[in-house]
């Protein structure tokens, strides 16, 4: 497939290179891709989870009434557009308990860790495998890659962010299992090139396809006279070597296959200067990955657990972490919930791009299941119950959006997790502190 | 499996040699006297049995017989609490088995094969190097690799996933285009962030490839791929609230390209409005100037100047202007203060350093990957061809290890073809180089492939030149190399043994040190390694780059300087800087360069006094006597305990009445207990003797307000005491030190697990070794001479992929 009515050409793309970093930048270019409906036949789920820190001021983000009557909140307020497609959820509590022999803390570390987990981590660094690893593990095969972590702000690794624990924690929500903690991405460069490389330039992908394909087969044929040298031991270890070569080739056919219906798009050159436009790049990035298929998991934290970024351009110059701990001030509560409300506006512009991006017989959100939340309630006391938790997307077919579900009290988190992943065709036996299933039909 | 072997052999060779008959074997009277009691037909304890006098043809029972050896030469065997021969017989018995094993094996021997063994991610960034004089980053481009025996160059465990393959194409594209300075890597500007460790500390001059007179910072490797324009934009420092820290007071941050100055900032200093209060900002904010400066005064930082393409030297650090006197210390911050203090009246760090470019890119400039790529420029497209030719047949020897055959040639000049006809020369050899990076004759070595059918056959010498390379230098073989293969003068002992020399005085040979003592003392764990920061508030980064560079250090000089292997245990040097020398608490050490000193105490110095090597035999909180201990019996004596039996309860932390239980009364639960006792009686008094060593290294008298008693007593009744103690119970174990250390090497040397069938090589090796004293080059050498390394078996069945786990 080719795209043929170009709504910008790629001259323009590369003349806006260098000088700054034309955003939001798909934008411009979405037209083209729009028209073309996807030629796949069945369009597969993908999995998105986005992390807000520091926590929220309940009273805005709670609609009151439960069921599919009811008000929505202030904080929710950009989402509106969206309702039918979007479940709240609220009651859901993270408390599991802390590793043997250690204390209870309900800090930091505990909500980024715990949000995808629901495990407390250890003073030594473990915790558990998160949602998004347990299905990039099913579905990673199907895509050149398993899963990609995006982040705004930087980890670190070596010190401590929180009593005698680790920065890992509160720098991640993915975890590939209880000792493999993932760095999140940061430059939306690397991300982009670990996507795409340098553009998504249909012509220039498939030149490097074809390259790639030419040098396979001269491989294949490299391989297939070596095999005819060696003994027998050595024959069944490059019969393997083969079936890899042959395997990459597969690959690259699927990628041919996709390869028109991603937009036109150069690696950005570095971090644009605005928190807006960094978040932007990001959002973009993630549904460049989910467009082009080239990984359908993608978690990404708009911010670090203890974030101290300052919102001047909403009003709010003040940094979050002290905010968010307001003391009951309303001023400083207020400006807490105006940073909510900017974080949620943030994700509703991706929403509406996901919405408006077709694919197979619907759109990407239809086919999409995104957790948006936090990992407290109340961050003026760390409250890891009740959080505020949505899930926005169709799930293709098997999600139904447009209500507020409150649990019961005490359902652990992760009983969310495994409906979810239940729902998502991945079902798992239990997961962190489960203690069953959480019905989200 | 293994455990059945003897009995298979057993069969076989009662049905073979069945009716032979002479006069009992010399070990015969022993087996019967010492070994019967357990491992007869009947009870065969631990699968073992060797009563049938057929086994006494010790060539065909090697297996079995290697295992008995090993067994009684350590001393393991019989058990204590059963009737134990004198040394005197021990040893004789000991001997003449070895000659029975030596003898069978000289008569046939079985040199063993590596099966087709793929370049790990250090051979490969090495062979990249040597090949086309380009750094990279191989963490980046390709996957980690593997471990297997110890080693990450075990050909079993190097396999080829899809994901491999995948990496493998990017990387060569990536290399291909880097190396001749492809113009479209000017196309789109790359953006390279580079980030300083938090924890480490920049108040003084981190690194010796800083200025002097600088403080904190970084210095890095940065491949600029074209000639042209890169901005250079530094973040400092936050703390976890995102304050810049240190900044009360202006001060200067130079950038540096290959030494030279290309911009001074001055940052700090200048905030207005009224301040949160000192260590409180993040929980009470100041006046919002004061916010906004506190979160952003770096934004400027970035400059914009014209680099000429190759890799250079880059370095971001500040000018050091004390703002205090030297040499007062302020006590540190530890665990969540350190992380939540603004610092402001103190110094500011780097955070990351990002490099972005070619803005305005230029040509590909005059590096050294393009000077020893373009060997010959052609001059009108008739000459193209021929010079296209030359180039790749002169890359193509150095990257499969031997010249190419004409068919290897007339392939990647068809990819010559093809992109040079897209987009001129340089592409075509941009194009045919790619195709080289991702052969199987670079990516693999397979040795000898027309000879492996059967029986046993000497290496080739391009082979030969291969394992010479990749065990001295991780590397490809050199020219000189190459061209003794050609002439087929390697395999002369005179030429071989000038090479090997010649290679050990190579710096390449410090491959050695990065890839075979840092996996045998398993010290490549320091990099990742975190303590626990709340005990170890003085552990930083600097402290781990100075555990690092001792070990380095010590062990390139024990190789360059050529001493014995046991000095390894019995130095009295090692190499040190300040951090470390505070750390090990002396004085009169200043300064980052690390420098030779000699200890007196008899703690430190060589590897047991390391404390890289004690901190990660230890656990992030304490010492782990039984880990240590563990350490010592498998790495140095070669007499690994099995794994624990299954269903250990764990060991109560506390007391029936509620007191915490010292380390040494959990481990005494050890020895009550007979199913632990059996093993932990040999671990765990090894583990003691260096508890004066605390779990980041440190020396310590006490531990849990306890006087620390490093006194033990180990299995055999031989008392131990302190780390001094241990010195000299190693030495006085010296067969099973010298055997475990050349069994490691062959190992590496190999890229091969190392079986029974070995042994005899590696007897061979340490009886010529010890007229040397054991030193480096002679065990060196005696592996390079050995059969396992110049011969390699036809293929038998069996005998691939076995491993040695049980072999002892």
């Amino acid at each position: 497939m080719i795209i043929t009515k170009k709504a910008i050409s790629r001259r323009t793309v590369l003349k806006g290179l260098g000088a700054t970093l034309a955003l939001p930048f798909l934008d411009a270019m979405m037209p083209a891709s729009t028209a073309i409906a996807r030629s796949a036949a069945k369009a597969p789920t993908r999995f998105g989870a986005i992390y807000v820190p520091n926590g929220v001021i309940p009273g805005k983000w709670f609609p009151t009434a439960e069921g599919t009557d009811f008000e929505y909140s202030p904080s929710l307020q950009p989402l509106l557009p969206f309702r039918d497609r979007i479940l709240i959820l609220s009651g859901l509590d993270s408390v599991p308990p802390p590793p043997p022999g250690e204390r209870q803390y309900n800090n930091h570390a505990d909500a980024s860790t715990r949000f995808l987990t629901d495990t407390t981590p250890s003073h030594i660094l473990r915790a558990g495998v998160s949602v998004d690893q347990v299905l990039a593990k099913k579905w990673g095969a199907e895509t050149s890659l398993p899963s990609l972590e995006l982040a705004l702000e930087s980890v670190d690794s070596g010190t401590s962010c929180d009593f005698g624990r680790s920065c890992v924690y509160t720098g991640t929500i993915s975890w590939g299992g209880p000792t493999a903690p993932l760095p999140m991405e940061q430059s939306p460069s690397a991300a982009f090139e670990r996507l795409f490389g340098e553009n998504t330039d249909p012509a220039a992908r498939r030149a490097r396809m074809q390259q790639k394909g030419s040098i396979l087969d001269s491989l294949l044929q490299e391989v297939g006279k070596l095999q005819q040298k060696v003994g027998p031991a050595d024959r069944t270890k490059i019969t393997g070597y083969l079936e890899s070569v042959r395997d990459v080739e597969q690959r690259i056919q699927k990628a041919v296959e996709h390869n028109a219906e991603v937009p036109l798009v150069n690696r950005p050159a570095g971090i644009p200067e605005t928190f807006e436009e960094q978040a932007k790049l990001m959002f973009d990035i993630q549904l460049l990955a989910y467009q082009g298929d080239v990984t359908r998991v993608v978690t990404y934290m708009i911010g670090r657990e203890f974030s101290g970024r300052t919102y001047p351009e909403i009003g709010v110059p003040d940094a979050h972490h002290p905010i968010s701990h307001h003391q009951r001030d309303p001023v400083r509560m207020e400006k807490l919930s105006k940073i909510n409300h900017y974080h949620v506006s943030l994700f509703s512009w991706f929403v509406d791009k996901m919405k408006n991006t077709p694919d197979g017989d619907g759109s990407l959100l239809d086919h999409s299941a995104i957790i948006y939340g936090a990992g407290m309630s109340e961050g003026n006391g760390h409250v890891p119950l009740n959080l505020p938790i949505l899930l926005v997307g169709g799930g293709s077919g098997e999600l139904k959006g447009g209500r507020h579900i409150k649990a019961a009290p005490g359902t652990p988190l992760a009983n969310f997790h495994m409906s979810l992943m239940s729902k998502l065709g991945v079902p798992v036996e239990s997961h962190g502190n489960s203690t069953g299933l959480f019905n989200i039909d | 499996m293994r455990r059945v072997v003897p009995v298979l052999l057993l069969i076989i060779c009662s049905a073979t040699f069945f009716g032979q008959s002479s006069k009992p074997a010399p070990q015969r009277e022993f087996v019967d006297k010492y070994c019967i009691a357990c491992h007869n037909d009947r009870t065969r304890t631990a699968g073992v049995t060797l009563a049938s006098p057929e086994l006494d043809k010790i060539g065909d029972n090697a297996e079995l017989w290697e295992k008995v050896l090993h067994k009684v030469r350590t001393g393991q065997m019989p058990p204590l609490n059963m009737p134990r021969p004198d040394d005197a017989t021990r040893k004789t018995t000991v001997s003449s088995l070895e000659t029975a094993l030596d003898r069978a094996a000289a008569a046939n021997p079985k040199p063993g094969r590596v099966s087709a063994h793929r370049l790990n991610r250090t051979e490969y960034a090495n062979a990249i190097r040597d090949l086309l004089t380009l750094e990279i980053d191989a963490k980046a481009l390709l996957l980690p690799d593997e471990a297997d025996e110890g080693f990450d160059n075990v050909a079993a465990s190097l396999a080829l996933s899809p994901s491999h393959l995948e990496r493998y194409l990017s990387a060569a594209r990536e290399i291909s285009r880097r190396a001749i300075g492809d113009k479209t890597l000017g196309m789109v500007p790359t953006a390279i962030l580079y980030s300083v460790p938090k924890l480490l500390e920049q108040d003084i001059r981190t690194s010796e490839e800083l200025s002097f007179g600088s403080r904190g910072g970084l210095a890095v490797r940065h491949n600029f791929p074209l000639d042209g324009e890169y901005a250079f934009k530094v973040r400092l420092r936050r703390q976890v609230y995102d304050y810049i820290i240190g900044m009360g007071s202006p001060q200067k941050l130079d950038v540096r390209i290959d030494g030279k100055l290309v911009k001074r900032f001055t940052v700090g200093g200048e905030a207005k409005g009224i301040r949160g209060p000192l260590t409180w900002n993040g929980e009470i904010v100041g006046d919002t100037d004061y916010e906004l400066y506190m979160h952003a005064a770096d934004a400027g930082l970035e400059v914009r100047v014209p680099v000429s393409a190759g890799i250079r030297k880059v370095t971001v650090a500040f000018v050091d202007t004390p703002w205090e006197p030297e040499g007062l210390q302020q006590p540190r911050q530890v665990d969540f203060g350190r992380g939540s203090d603004e610092q402001y009246e103190g110094y500011a760090a780097v955070d990351t350093v990002a490099i972005r470019g070619p803005f305005q890119p230029g040509g590909p400039g005059d590096t050294a990957s393009r000077r020893i790529i373009f060997s010959c420029k052609p001059n009108g497209s008739a000459a193209e061809e021929p010079c296209a030719r030359k180039i790749l047949t002169t890359l193509a020897r150095r990257a499969y290890r031997r010249p190419a055959t004409e068919d290897e040639i007339q392939t990647l000049l068809g990819f010559y073809r093809t992109g040079s006809k897209e987009s001129g020369f340089e592409s075509g050899i941009q194009s045919a180089l790619e195709r080289m990076l991702v052969s199987f004759n670079f990516l693999f070595r397979i040795e000898n492939p027309a000879a492996t059918a059967s029986g046993t056959a000497r290496l080739n010498d391009f082979d030969l030149a291969s394992r010479l390379s990749f065990f001295l230098w991780s590397s490809i073989p050199d020219d000189e190399l190459l061209t003794l293969a050609g002439r087929g003068r390697l395999k002369d002992p005179i030429v071989l043994d000038q090479q090997v020399k010649r290679m050990l005085r190579d710096s390449r040979s410090n491959a050695l040190v990065d890839s075979f003592a840092n996996q045998w003392l398993t010290t490549r764990k320091l990099q990742t390694w975190l303590p626990d920061q709340i005990l170890f508030p003085d552990w930083d980064e600097n402290l781990r780059d100075a555990f690092v560079r001792e070990t380095e250090l010590f062990m390139e000089d024990q190789l360059h300087e050529d001493h014995s292997v046991i000095d390894l245990i019995n130095a009295n040097y090692s190499f040190i800087n300040e951090r470390l020398a505070k750390h090990y608490g002396m004085s009169n050490v200043y300064g980052e360069r690390f420098r030779r000193v000699t200890f007196t105490d008899g703690a430190r110095g060589g590897i047991l006094g390391q404390g890289g090597v004690l901190m990660v035999t230890s656990y992030p909180d304490r010492t782990a006597p039984v880990v240590r201990g563990f350490w010592v019996l498998e790495n140095l004596l070669g007499m690994p305990p099995p794994p624990p039996p299954p269903n250990v309860p764990d060991l109560a932390l506390v007391n029936a009445d509620g007191r915490k239980r010292t380390l040494r009364e959990q481990m005494e639960l050890h020895r009550a207990n007979p199913a632990c006792a059996t093993c932990h009686v040999r671990m765990d008094p090894l583990g003691f003797a260096l508890e004066n060593f605390d779990a980041i290294g440190r020396w310590r008298k006490e531990s849990d307000g306890v006087p620390v008693d490093a006194s033990a007593v180990f299995a055999d009744g031989t008392p131990i005491d302190g780390v001094q103690g241990l010195k000299k119970f190693v030495i006085g174990h010296r067969d099973d030190y010298v055997t475990t250390f050349t069994s490691r090497l062959l190992t590496y040397a190999l890229g091969r697990s190392v079986d029974y069938s070995d042994n005899p090589a590696i007897r061979k090796i340490i009886r010529e070794a010890a007229a040397n004293d054991y030193r480096w080059s002679s065990i060196i050498s005696g592996i390079v001479k050995s059969t396992p390394f110049q011969y390699i078996s036809g293929e038998m069945p069996g005998r691939q992929g076995t491993t040695n786990k049980d072999k002892n």
